[in-house]
């Protein structure tokens, strides 16, 4: 592979880790949005989705990598694993809110932030001592087409998560631009209380913006799996902090941001390790997030979060 | 039965608390100092070694998350640049060539000269009992590395940066192979020596020494808390603003909250590693920063005994309740014949209970087993009418002695210009606030008379226009420098710190009149006794100023103080400061009339005393008794200025209060 060939290999690699990223940083975003709390229990909400996803499949009786799928069963297997894992993870997210969150909601200082701490762990630990610590193979129905760009590889899987991610992305823009409730999030997370005012119901609003970026880190943990073809109770934390980091460099509250943001990390971390080391991706990501925060705070595209003062 | 029990009990009850505390201290001495004698299990000794570890770890957090209020989520970090300290500087990793340059420090017993075979080598061998305060200094000094760009950054963002620090230094530790050892982690790290006298791998010497550090900490801890230090800390963890408009330098402090908690961290890393004598990058990483402030929370952030409880608790729920827990249901299992029973492993799951306590204390019990601000209860109704309601001007203003006071104009505010992106809230004001004399600013809401005082105590940038008080510009200095050149103010949205009390609050505001630093804190000899002795003396002497309203009031939390009250201590936190230029924000605002009168008496008597006051305030009837010159501001200009009577009958103050057509009304 010549270096050209090598830089294009690892931008499509960096677009697919990129969507997964964008993926997860909405959920961020839209919380952080409203309620300005960094939710620590997004990171293992994404990695419980993984496991969801894995447990649907197997249920259609798919494991390892032989068996393959073709046309319409393959479409319906995968959508029914969209929605399933989703849902669930979508409900995961309300339950967190609903049960421990809200009940913070009015508490200053650092409660909030310290119990979504508290239920990453759980979630964590819940995985590890139930299904245990070794990494587990992800089946991937996916026959193994590819395509040769220049002197890379497109595979058929890169494509479709492209594709899956670019639709989610999609309605979710639709939803919070177009539709009534997505208004009433703007509204909401310019000020709450003013929206209230104008009878928005506030609690609904958050319930969905843990409902939908819940359910967005559950398809991002379908996708790692379909990427990377394991899973593990570990992967949380690094996608996680990858994820956060995308939403901070988009700017805060920032749907398009977000996605932007992912799009960026994605490609550091895939050009940025074969030029470094894949060791140091960590301290890559890392340094970008010191760097913005510090000397950009507001991100790429401006931070549409409120100002609490 | 019954009986018997009061008698016992009944002693006890009637030792003061203060003695029943020192009594208890001694009681925890003799039983922590008699432990490994009376029982005589190595690795009993060993688990409270670990206890203590933890203790001054959760020590050192405490210092950060529970003092400052900021939560730093790496905290295992600093523990890591400790520990490699001692054991890269004690072991046989780095190992140079021999020199000449080495030859004073050999003298010294850093290092000695070694040969394995091939040219002579350079080992470290440096002292347990120097790398103590090495490593503090060491990670201190990254702790102020790291705060100097982060700590600028709002609370929750500091969460994440220090998440990622707390990542980056394993993964250093795990690629840095040549210096330690990698993955697999340093090994043959010496132990330490007293007098020639290795401690070796007994559990009992590194329990002493393990305990006395934590007793060390501890009593560093509460001197800290205890002092000016202490008390800005916890200013800035209950209203960032509030403490930089009172006199504290928010950089300054947060990285010596910052500083002090790594110190703590890398003592412990040194003692740890001397203990286990090697050092891996898993024994640093996210988990163990988790477990700290697990145990910070367990115990109740910002109390001193509380986290060292936590410690304790989680660390004996780690070695000894839940092994015992395993082996007990494992019997159980074995008699009921149940398979699961039998294969459970409580231990395992620690850190599902780590989890668990997070979340459950969070919702159910935020102050921890150990609250650190005890609840004190509210003045009976015989207790609040002791001496009859103060009404009037102050009590006891003889203590406080007249206010040093200059010639001139004290502030003078020219062309002043305030923009929020396109609204100007000030559009070039001239304010002149002579020196002894009462300015009083009026205006319809909005019209600009807020952003006039947040600019003069640098809480909001100017675009235009200069701002100098006695003389010298003060336009872009930040809050607490201003505080420090003799401005102090009140806030319309009273931001007092509520769960301090009425004493610690008016204490904070001495802080830039005082000089304690953070060694002066904790040795507590000659000149700062004297200081803190002082200041606390001022702070009641301007309590009593209000009579019984606050001083039979001074130990109670703000939060639980009366709406009027509240508004007293503001002006009581704002003299303490020792001004020569006060701002009162719309004091009376929300007051009732007798209340009014009463606090407007007390102005004109600190006014008496020589104080210049800038005021602002709706009240007119306040407004006509107190201010020589009034200034009215309308949409950010300044529509007249003069004597009360004068302004009230000025045509642009009418029509900015009650519009043209009423005015126009009122005249036919």
């Amino acid at each position: 592979m010549t270096t050209t060939d090598l830089f294009l290999q690892q931008a499509i690699n960096g677009l697919s880790l990129g969507a997964m990223y964008a993926l997860l940083a909405l959920g961020f975003t839209l919380v952080y949005g409203i309620l300005e709390l960094i939710n620590f229990s997004h990171f293992n909400v994404f990695m419980v989705g993984s496991f969801i996803a894995l447990w649907v499949l197997q249920q259609f009786g798919l494991s390892g990598q032989d068996t393959l799928l073709y046309g319409l069963p393959l479409v319906g297997v995968l959508l029914a694993a969209f929605a399933v894992t989703m849902l669930a993870t979508g409900v995961i997210g309300v339950g967190i809110e609903r049960f421990m969150l809200r009940r913070l909601r009015n508490v200053k200082g650092p409660a909030a932030m310290i119990t979504t701490i508290g239920v990453s762990y759980i979630l964590f630990n819940i995985i590890l001592l139930t299904v245990g610590a070794d990494s587990k193979n992800f089946p991937n129905p996916l026959p193994p087409v590819q395509w040769a760009v220049g002197g890379a590889v497109l595979r058929l899987r890169e494509v479709l998560i492209w594709i899956i991610a670019t639709l989610l992305m999609l309605a979710l823009t639709f939803f919070v631009q177009r539709t009534k409730m997505g208004r009433a999030m703007r509204a909401t997370a310019q000020d709450a209380e003013a929206a209230r005012m104008m009878g928005v119901e506030v609690d609904r609003v958050i319930m969905t913006a843990f409902f939908l970026g819940s359910a967005l880190a559950g398809a991002g943990g379908l996708i790692f799996g379909l990427y990377y073809n394991f899973t593990s109770f570990l992967i949380g934390f690094n996608a996680g902090l990858r994820a956060f980091t995308a939403a901070v460099l988009g700017g805060i509250g920032n749907v398009p941001g977000a996605m932007l943001g992912g799009v960026i990390i994605g490609l550091v971390e895939a050009i940025g390790g074969q030029l470094i080391g894949s060791a140091w991706a960590d301290v890559i990501i890392f340094a970008i997030l010191v760097l913005v925060l510090v000397f950009r705070p507001a991100g790429l595209l401006g931070r549409l979060a409120p100002n609490k003062s | 039965m019954n009986a018997i029990a009061t008698a016992f009990a009944r002693p006890f009850a009637t030792i003061p608390v203060v003695r029943r505390r020192q009594l208890g201290l001694v009681a925890l001495t003799v039983f922590i100092l008699a432990f490994p004698i009376v029982h005589n299990n190595d690795a009993d000794i060993d688990s409270m070694a670990n206890a203590a570890a933890y203790a001054t770890l959760a020590l050192g957090l405490n210092i950060v998350v529970g003092f400052a209020g900021l939560l730093d989520l790496g905290y295992a970090a600093f523990f890591a640049i400790g520990a490699y300290f001692y054991g890269v500087f004690t072991s046989f990793q780095v190992m140079p060539l021999w020199s000449d340059f080495w030859t004073p420090l050999a003298t010294l017993g850093l290092v000695e000269k070694m040969n394995q075979g091939g040219p002579d080598l350079v080992h470290f061998t440096l002292s347990f009992w120097l790398a103590l305060p090495g490593a503090a200094a060491l990670a201190a000094t990254f702790g102020v590395l790291f705060g100097v760009p982060t700590l600028r950054l709002r609370g929750d963002y500091l969460a994440i940066v220090t998440l990622g620090f707390g990542e980056i230094v394993p993964i250093v530790a795990r690629n840095v192979d040549s210096v330690t050892n990698g993955a697999a982690g340093l090994n043959g790290v010496q132990a330490p020596r007293l007098f020639g006298w290795s401690f070796g791998i007994a559990a009992w010497p590194y329990y002493y020494v393990g305990m006395a550090l934590v007793a060390f900490l501890i009593f560093v801890s509460i001197r800290l808390r205890d002092s000016r230090i202490g008390r800005a800390w916890m200013a800035i963890r209950e209203d960032e603003v509030a403490a930089s408009a009172m006199g504290v330098n928010l950089v300054q402090l947060k990285l010596l909250a910052f500083a002090m908690g790594a110190a703590f961290a890398g003592l412990t890393g040194v003692y740890y590693v001397a203990k286990l004598q090697t050092a891996t990058p898993e024994m640093f990483g996210f988990p163990v920063s988790t477990m700290i402030l697990v145990m910070v929370v367990l115990g109740g952030m910002g109390s001193v005994w509380g986290v060292v409880l936590g410690a304790a608790v989680l660390q004996l729920l780690q070695s000894w309740f839940l092994p015992d827990l395993t082996q007990w249901t494992h019997a159980l299992g074995a008699l009921v014949g149940n398979d699961w029973l039998q294969r459970v492993d409580f231990v395992e799951s620690i850190e599902l209970i780590f989890g668990i306590v997070l979340v459950v204390m969070m919702l159910f019990r935020r102050e921890g087993l150990i609250p650190a601000t005890r609840k004190t209860p509210a003045l009976s109704f015989a207790a609040q009418h002791v001496a009859g309601v103060q009404r009037g001007g102050f009590t006891g203003l003889d203590r406080i002695g007249r206010w040093e006071q200059r010639r001139g104009n004290a502030l003078e505010v020219r062309g002043l210009t305030v923009r929020f992106g396109g609204l100007t809230a000030l559009d070039k004001v001239d304010v002149v606030v002579p020196a002894g004399g009462v300015v009083a600013v009026i205006g319809p809401n909005g019209s600009g008379k807020s952003t006039l005082f947040n600019v003069i105590t640098g809480l909001i940038e100017a675009q235009e226009g200069k701002i100098t008080f006695e003389g010298a510009d003060i336009l872009g200095l930040r809050p607490h420098q201003i505080v420090e050149r003799g401005i102090a103010r009140t806030f319309q949205n009273i931001r007092l710190f509520p769960n301090l009390t009425v004493l610690e609050n008016v204490l904070i505001g001495q802080h830039s009149r005082l000089a304690t630093g953070p060694l002066g804190a904790v040795l507590r000899l000659g000149r700062s006794r004297a200081e803190e002795t002082a200041a606390r003396r001022w702070a009641l002497d301007i309590i009593a100023l209000f009579g019984n309203r606050l001083a039979p009031r001074a130990n109670q939390t703000v939060s639980g103080l009366s709406y009027a009250n509240r508004r007293r201590v503001e002006v009581a936190r704002a003299l303490a400061t020792r001004p020569r230029l006060l701002l009162l924000d719309e004091p009376t605002a929300g007051m009732n009339p007798a209340e009014t009168l009463e606090l407007a008496e007390q102005i004109k008597s600190l006014h008496a005393l020589g104080l210049t006051i800038l005021l602002i305030e709706h009240k007119l009837d306040v407004v006509t008794r107190l201010a020589d010159t009034v200034v009215v501001l309308d949409h950010g200009d300044k529509i007249a200025e003069g004597r009360a009577d004068e302004v009230r009958r000025d045509e642009a103050v009418l029509r900015a209060y009650l519009g043209r057509a009423a005015r126009e009304a009122a005249n036919v």
